[in-house]
């Protein structure tokens, strides 16, 4: 068995990143604007015309970070949760930063295997969602 | 063959390179592509364009296949001080195989992308195309 040692945990690793795309999805329907860039597209969907689960996500990030709340759920609901995750850990990682919050500790087996299964189930949903906005059902 | 001491654990606790890291790293490698093929682009002469590409692709294959093949380090792994290995000897993978490696990564980009962000949370920080060839990143 590996022991992994992170000085962040999982959480807080997909917490930063998305603040950062939070941040990023600010400042990007300016730069389309600007630049008449389309935008990254799906490969799977350019490819095959198949939604992924992810689709929409950088638009629901743009929307959300306008305070578009129903244009980003139009586009992926799927950034609700993850908003969810990034208002609750960021407090956690101020708090550690100034040194009033102790390290991460590793969850329980059995918590982390209930989490995977909470992840996947809302990433079949979300599938379930974009074959429906895409008209595959 | 070397043996734990008895009651030691199987595996000492292994440290991967982060997400962010691998970013840097990658970015590194691919800002000299990068500007060659700006360089071409802005000649504005499809001869001239195809031989910057080409000198670009000579530079993608030295670098991250026969280079990160056979030493671990790309120019950007070498600089964040980190090292590409088998998961399973520790030891370089080959140019070969860094070149498959580099081919996989059409998975990671397949599904918006996200292939690239498993190094988040996954236990080894590999992404999808480390996982097809059982290549992990650590520090040098």
């Amino acid at each position: 068995m590996v022991v992994l040692r992170r000085g962040y945990s999982v959480p807080e690793h997909v917490a930063m990143f998305a603040a950062g795309t939070g941040l990023l999805g600010a400042v990007y329907p300016a730069v389309l604007a600007h630049t008449g860039w389309p935008g990254l597209p799906c490969p799977l969907r350019t490819l095959t015309g198949v939604p992924c689960p992810f689709c929409g996500m950088t638009t629901a990030t743009a929307a959300i970070s306008h305070g578009e709340w129903g244009s980003a759920a139009a586009a992926n609901p799927l950034v609700y949760p993850v908003a969810a995750l990034v208002a609750a850990t960021v407090p956690v990682l101020l708090a550690r930063a100034a040194g009033r919050a102790p390290g991460p500790r590793p969850w329980p087996e059995a918590v982390r295997r209930r989490t995977r299964w909470a992840v996947a189930v809302l990433v079949g949903l979300s599938w379930l969602f974009q074959l429906h906005r895409f008209g595959f059902l | 063959m070397t043996y734990e001491p008895y009651g030691a654990p199987a595996n000492p606790a292994v440290t991967y390179a982060s997400w962010a890291q691998r970013v840097g790293a990658y970015l590194i490698d691919a800002i000299p592509v990068a500007v060659i093929y700006v360089i071409g682009v802005a000649t504005r002469n499809a001869v001239v364009l195809l031989l910057f590409v080409l000198i670009a692709l000579g530079v993608q294959i030295y670098n991250r296949w026969i280079l990160a093949g056979r030493t671990g380090q790309s120019w950007g792994k070498r600089a964040l001080g980190l090292k590409l290995v088998s998961d399973n000897t520790g030891e370089p993978i080959g140019a070969g195989m860094a070149f498959v490696r580099d081919i996989c990564h059409i998975v990671d980009s397949l599904i918006c992308y996200v292939g690239w962000l498993f190094p988040l949370w996954d236990a080894k920080r590999q992404t999808i195309a480390d996982k097809i060839v059982s290549t992990v990143v650590v520090p040098a």
